[in-house]
């Protein structure tokens, strides 16, 4: 039974928006499209455990292809087109839109939200992988490089939900054709891209070797901060776009 | 908004004197497909039903009125307010959509607490009170996954009422409400209607809308078709014919050859004390029929319109 509250108790709406965010937005077929990545990011840290190598430098090279190329922008997509795009379908936006709160704030609400569901997710299943794999002296730069790229992430694909009405076959088409193709030939496309520079932060955190690394991008912390800042022009796009959105609703 | 304001009540049925939504020329859009073109109207405290075939515009209009959708041309006023740039309209404008979808996972009591928190309503007990509205206190801790369309409408309806709005948007509120819980609704609007808030109430179904609107705005492929109240578009619609059911005591035959002979009357059928008169000027009707009858001697037992109901009216604006 949930407690009736009363106006003293009155929530800040920022922190209404990131729980409401955290209590509706991840439902059941979503959740197994978190789990699926996550248990596969589990598994990569086993396969490597199985490999004769150093298991540090297995880790590196799995991490680096498998856990911030793969797995962290499928997890994030799920989880940033349920933030906003997918609610913005479904039709039930209207009860956050329809209300004085500033656009900003709807927008911070959505992103903390997100953030919290996908960097909880991914630390888990980062650090559980870094520990399978034998190697637990990187559970902590994994970790760091995740909640800053997750973040990242979440901010560009609810800029994606805000600019685009198909806003999961357009993040879709961002991590495959924007990072991964455009990303992998053009070094300033991955100065954008949170999975290069995820990789690039891991890499320097680590200490792993820099052969690893895409060349042309920043390094370990430096990483972080390009993360921060494309973290928040996303977040700038988003709130920008955000009151220009049709929203149509799932009847139209 | 326009340089001109829109003209005044007396003069176009479309506009109301104490205006609280005013569409000006607005034309919306989607692509190739126009979905409203050059509508102008207003809507003032009472209920108001907006009707219309599916593809009408509608819905489109409700969202532009509550600011989901931009208009391409013209403008939309609630309030005095721009609801695409001035986010304070969101105040006093609620709006119950059409869709089912409500918040995945959520439950009635949640729903409304979040909209309470959303609009830093400190009054205690306002959750309560909306959910005991639409008699939804029982289920209030139930998530709303599991509801029927009438209830997860009632909950939106609920959610609505927790900002005490005073222009309330809602868009085939009554779909899926049982038969008591319609009669409940309509009744829960016409009462907030006559607190002096704006209702604005789209419906498919149309005898309801007659109970519970004052007045009636019509759209019809995306153009204004009508307002007024609904007798009042049917009066005006002189070119329309209508038919008008009679009842006699006697043998219909003598009084159909007699009302055959006024201009009045365009044609009767009549079987046994059951006379059905097709008219163009029902008002004249209703002056010559009396007298015929009188001057025959036949009494009248029962004289109605067969086709004055919103959806015969809805039928012929159509056409």
């Amino acid at each position: 039974m949930t407690a009736v509250r009363t106006g003293s108790a009155r929530r800040h709406p920022i922190l209404a928006i990131a729980a409401y965010t955290l209590r509706t937005c991840i439902p059941g077929r979503r959740r197994i499209g978190i789990l699926i990545p996550c248990v596969v990011a589990v598994l990569f840290g086993l396969l490597v455990r199985g490999l004769d190598d150093t298991a540090s430098r297995d880790f590196a090279h799995n991490a680096v292809e498998s856990l911030f190329g793969l797995v962290m922008p499928v997890t994030c997509l799920v989880i940033g087109d349920a933030v906003l795009g997918a609610e913005v379908r479904r039709g039930s936006f209207t009860f956050t839109w329809m209300s004085p709160v500033p656009t900003w704030q709807i927008v911070v609400g959505r992103f903390v939200g997100g953030s919290v569901v996908a960097a909880a997710s991914l630390v888990l299943a980062f650090g559980l992988s870094a520990l399978v794999a034998g190697t637990p002296e990187s559970v902590g730069p994994v970790a760091v490089a995740a909640v800053f790229g997750a973040m990242a992430y979440i901010a560009i694909f609810m800029a994606v939900g805000c600019i685009a009405q198909r806003a999961a076959v357009w993040s879709l088409a961002f991590v495959f054709l924007v990072e991964r193709l455009l990303g992998s030939a053009l070094s300033g496309v991955a100065q954008l891209s949170p999975s290069w520079e995820a990789r690039a932060a891991f890499v320097g955190l680590a200490d792993a070797p820099r052969v690893l690394e895409r060349g042309g991008i920043p390094h370990g912390g430096a990483a972080l901060v390009r993360l921060v800042v494309i973290t928040l022009v996303a977040l700038l796009v988003a709130q920008r776009r955000l009151p220009r959105m049709r929203m149509a609703g799932s009847a139209d | 908004m326009s340089s001109l304001p829109p003209p005044p009540a007396r003069l176009d049925p479309a506009f109301v004197d104490d205006a609280t939504v005013i569409a000006d020329s607005v034309s919306v859009w989607f692509g190739q497909k126009v979905a409203i073109s050059e509508l102008s109207c207003s809507f003032g405290p009472g209920v108001t039903g907006l009707l219309g075939p599916n593809g009408a515009g509608k819905t489109t209009l409700m969202r532009g009125i509550t600011g989901l959708l931009s208009v391409n041309q013209g403008s939309v006023a609630v309030n005095g307010l721009d609801p695409r740039r001035d986010r304070r309209v969101y105040d006093g404008l609620a709006l119950v959509p059409e869709d089912e979808a409500v918040p995945l996972g959520l439950t009635p009591r949640q729903l409304c607490a979040y909209v309470a928190d959303l609009h830093r309503i400190a009054e205690p007990h306002v959750v309560e009170r909306a959910l005991d509205t639409v008699e939804l206190l029982a289920v209030a801790d139930r998530s709303m996954d599991g509801f029927s369309k009438g209830m997860r409408q009632r909950s939106k309806v609920a959610a609505a009422l927790v900002k005490d709005p005073a222009v309330l948007v809602l868009d085939e509120p009554l779909n899926g409400a049982d038969p008591i819980q319609r009669l409940h609704l309509i009744d829960l609007f016409q009462r907030l209607g006559d607190e002096g808030r704006t209702i604005i109430v789209s419906s498919h179904v149309l005898h309801e809308v007659e109970s519970m609107a004052d007045r009636v705005i019509v759209m019809v492929r995306g153009r204004l078709a009508a307002a007024g109240s609904h007798r009042a578009i049917r009066n005006a619609m002189d070119d329309v014919p209508r038919q008008v059911l009679v009842k006699t005591e006697a043998d219909g035959r003598r009084l159909g050859a007699a009302l055959l002979k006024i201009d009045a009357v365009r044609g009767v059928t009549v079987q046994d004390e059951h006379i059905v008169i097709s008219t163009m000027r029902a008002r004249d009707l209703s002056v010559a029929l009396p007298r015929a009858a009188r001057d025959l001697g036949i009494r009248l037992t029962e004289v109605r319109p067969l086709d004055d109901s919103l959806e015969s009216l809805f039928r012929e604006l159509v056409r």
